[in-house]
Order: structure tokens, then C-alpha cells, then sequence
């Protein structure tokens, strides 16, 4: 085990021994380079991509344990107890990116926050969420609204939320929808992940259904990070208006960035619109307007 | 193998470049092409705000004359109202961003599209304002800029040029402001 700098297999994002960036990103990767599905075990030794130097117990224990992987990963594992309130949960779900995934504890925790201080909610400045951009006339995308975007929320005039994770809302939030006489709509979907996990395009029909529909409208499509799941929805909308794929791609990126993930686009693509076609036809939702009769 | 023609090629619509709706019947992008031209009819545009210091493309004009779309040439013009010494380096000033908002204040122009050549910095400035004026936080106008400024990355100064704009001097009729505009919630 001589130089980690050269190691075939640089996956940074793999549990990183509590490091600040591990908690942004989990592993993407679970191929090597030449295509062979990897063991966890095998990805945890080739993926300690330590500092040289910086780490010296690390790499004695690596060199004595060197023709014993189960001893490694063992130490790797008891390691790895040390930070349970970081690596706990979260290293051993593998299918899950730190983007996909709702981080309920944080969550809790800012709903404390704003309990605790018993922060006025209709003054708050107009924060929108992340990633907020109109789709096209009545639809909105963003990535999860937070507390600090219900005022942003509220100037919006929804009739209805489109949430593509599978999580729960917190309470503060099933208040405000409540109370603002929102219509929730779950779809909880994972994202693309490679190799095994897949947006299931049935659901997205249906999800695209729900959106469609005038009688949702004003309606807000929002997933964990409004990257993934949000950017395959608003590419399948897109594609109902015909527009050509490069400039849907395009599209995603921006707001994907900088995760764009290939899967997504691919999906995008390889989607078929012909159930969602036929049934916004028969409904008479195309052409898709950019502006209704309202007015401003 | 011969293979048989069941249906014609469906029509693609090619929004132009860095397109993107900012609020009803308001739009962002670069600049559009005869290639957008399908995509642009569905818009149904009243106006055209040129934020470029150059002329657009023949074309465009002629598009924009054919389809009655009244462009505003607000890129062009200098602090003296001349259309000299405007250089394509320079950003924005005061006076035009002011001009472009005033123009965006007022319904009767809608719907609009703002755009330059590109559609990142010059656009991205005068959006940002408008985010400003709509009382945004600026980490999220910065966000927004920078979803549209491409691999190079947004431009400080124009991030300076959105903060430090004094949004007190656009002069806004309260009669003609568009509703998302006008008065946040009771």
C-alpha cells in the first residue's frame, strides 16, 4: 500500500472518518474503473484516500492488517463508532446521497429554533427556497422549503405542493399548509442512483398528472435539494412542450449543478410520454400555456 | 431492411439560449434566434428589453417589427441619454439598470423578455435587482445569478453593481405595477 495519492479508486465521497465534507455527500460510485461491482469492504480499502502523513495511526494499523481486509475493516468499523452521532446511520445506507436524503434531525432542530424564539413567521425578509424558479405559468419548482421560506411561500398563492421524498414533513410545516389551505401531494421517490436505484417512471406519469392539472395550480413541485428528482419532473414537463434535449439538459444542469448526474439525463431521454401524452391530450392541457387569462 | 415513415417528424421547440420565466408573463434569456422563432410566437410578447451595448441581429429586428414587439434598446443608451461610448466591457450603470426596472414596473409592457447577448451578466444584473425590489435576500439573488453565468462563474462586480444599486430611485406607479410586484400580502 504505497502511494494512496495513485490509487485507482479515488472515492473521496466515501465515508471520510467524519471529516466537514463527508456530510455533503455520500459515495456516488460502486463500480471500479474496469467495471467490477465492488464489495464495501473492498471500497472502504481503496477508498482511504488519507492526507499523507496526517493520519500515522491510520496507516500502521492499513500496513499490519495489510493481508487480513476482514481485520481492517473491522478496525475501519470501530473507527468509524467513534463519530456515531455523524457516521451512524448514514454510512450504512450506501443507496442513499446526502442529497436525496431529508435531514429530519436538522429539521427538528430548526423548528426548535423558531419555536424557542418564537420568531413571527409573516415577517420574516422574502427568503425563497433554494433552487426557486417558475417552471412554466402556475407551476414552481424549488428544492425543500424551509421555515424561513413560508413568507416567500405565502406571497406564491399556492393551491397545492408536489413533494417527491418519501419523508415526513415536520410538524411546523403541516401547520402552515394547513393554515395556508395547501393541498399536499406525496410522491416519494429515490433518486438515480447508479447502478441499482431508479426514479420509477410510472410514478413520475403520475406525478406529472398531478401537476398538470389546472385544479392544482398554483402548485409547487419540490424535492430534497430541488436537483434530482425536481430536474427529471421539470425535463418530462419540458419534453410535453417539445423542446429539444439539449436545451432540457441544459436546463437541469443549471439547476442541478454541480451534481449534474448523467442517470438524470438519461432518464430524461428515455422517457416515455406516450401514457402522459394521451392523457393531457384527452384533458386538453396541450399545448402547455406560459401565461393564463388572469392577467397580472 | 427497409423501414417505413408511420409519421412525420414531430416539431421541436428550441427555447433560446439561458431561457428561463421569472415571474408570470416575465422572462430572462439570451439572445433569440430564427431557431427560437416557434418557441418565441408562444410567448406572445409585447415587449423586448435589449440590454446588449450592440445591435442584436438583423433578423431579430425583423422578427421583432413583424410580430409588433416594441424592443427597448436600454443597453445602448449612456448616462446622457446619447447612444455613444457605450462599451460592450463595461457592466451596466445606474441609469440603465433604473430604466430597465421602470420599464419591468410597469404591466402595460407585458408580456416581456429581458434579455442580452448571452443572458447571464447583463440580465443577470437587472433580475438581480429586481429580486432586490421584490425584497429577495441577496444570497438568494446571488444564487439566481449564478445559476445562469455558465462555467465561468458569476462576476463579482456585478454581484457589487446588484448590492449597491439604490432600489429607492425606480420610480413605480402603483397603478401600473404588476401584482407579484405590488404589495406583499395584507
Amino acid at each position: 500500500m504505497a502511494d494512496y495519492d495513485d490509487e485507482p479508486f479515488q472515492m473521496d465521497e466515501e465515508v471520510d472518518l467524519g471529516s466537514p465534507e463527508r456530510e455533503l455527500s455520500l459515495t456516488e460510485e460502486y463500480f471500479s474503473r474496469d467495471g467490477t461491482y465492488m464489495e464495501e469492504n473492498d471500497i472502504r480499502l481503496a477508498s482511504k484516500p488519507e492526507p499523507k502523513g496526517a493520519n500515522s495511526g491510520l496507516y500502521k494499523v492499513s500496513e499490519s492488517v495489510n493481508d487480513n481486509p476482514e481485520e481492517l475493516a473491522r478496525l475501519l468499523a470501530e473507527r468509524l463508532g467513534k463519530n456515531p452521532e455523524k457516521n451512524g446511520e448514514e454510512s450504512t445506507e450506501y443507496d442513499e446521497d446526502a442529497d436525496d436524503k431529508l435531514d429530519i434531525q436538522k429539521q427538528k432542530a430548526l423548528e426548535n429554533e423558531f419555536r424557542e424564539k418564537n420568531i413571527d413567521l409573516r415577517a420574516q425578509e422574502v427568503t425563497p427556497p433554494e433552487n426557486f424558479a417558475p417552471v412554466i405559468n402556475n407551476i414552481y419548482r424549488s428544492s425543500f422549503p424551509q421555515i424561513h421560506s413560508f413568507s416567500f411561500l405565502r406571497t406564491l398563492k399556492l393551491k397545492s405542493i408536489l413533494c417527491l421524498i418519501p419523508e415526513e414533513y415536520p410538524q411546523m410545516h403541516k401547520d402552515f399548509f394547513e393554515e395556508e389551505g395547501i393541498k399536499l401531494f406525496q410522491m416519494g421517490m429515490s433518486g438515480n442512483k447508479e447502478p441499482f436505484v431508479k426514479i420509477p417512471p410510472d410514478l413520475v406519469t403520475e406525478a406529472v398528472k398531478v401537476v398538470l392539472d389546472p385544479r392544482n395550480q398554483p402548485i409547487l413541485i419540490h424535492c430534497n435539494r430541488g436537483k434530482h428528482r425536481t430536474g427529471c419532473l421539470v425535463g418530462v414537463i419540458r419534453r410535453l412542450q417539445r423542446w429539444l434535449l439539449t436545451i432540457i439538459f441544459d436546463e437541469y444542469r443549471k439547476f442541478a449543478a454541480p451534481k449534474e448526474r448523467p442517470m438524470d439525463q438519461q432518464f430524461i431521454e428515455l422517457y416515455n410520454e406516450t401514457e402522459i401524452e394521451r392523457y393531457a391530450h384527452e384533458h386538453g392541457l396541450l399545448p402547455l400555456q406560459w401565461d393564463d387569462e388572469a392577467g397580472l | 431492411m427497409s423501414r417505413k415513415v408511420v409519421q412525420p417528424p414531430s416539431l421541436r421547440i428550441i427555447p433560446p439560449l439561458n431561457f428561463c420565466p421569472v415571474e408570470k408573463q416575465l422572462y430572462r434569456s439570451g439572445q433569440p434566434l430564427i431557431i427560437n422563432q416557434s418557441f418565441l410566437q408562444d410567448l406572445n410578447l409585447k415587449t423586448i428589453i435589449w440590454l446588449a451595448s450592440e445591435e442584436p441581429q438583423e433578423e431579430f429586428l425583423d422578427y421583432c417589427s413583424m410580430n409588433s414587439i416594441n424592443i427597448e434598446f436600454v443597453g445602448m443608451i449612456n448616462d446622457d441619454y446619447s447612444y455613444q461610448n457605450v462599451n460592450p466591457w463595461d457592466s451596466l450603470n445606474e441609469t440603465t439598470i433604473k430604466k430597465a426596472l421602470e420599464l419591468i414596473c410597469d404591466r402595460n409592457n407585458y408580456p416581456m423578455l429581458v434579455c442580452c447577448g448571452m443572458g447571464r451578466h447583463r440580465t443577470g444584473t437587472v433580475i438581480g435587482c429586481l429580486r432586490r425590489l421584490q425584497g429577495w435576500n441577496l444570497a438568494s439573488v446571488s444564487e439566481e445569478y449564478r445559476r445562469f453565468t455558465g462555467a465561468r462563474g458569476g462576476r463579482i462586480l456585478v454581484e457589487l453593481l446588484i448590492e449597491g444599486f439604490d432600489i429607492s430611485t425606480v420610480e413605480i406607479d402603483p397603478e401600473k405595477v404588476p401584482q407579484w410586484l405590488g404589495k406583499r400580502d395584507k
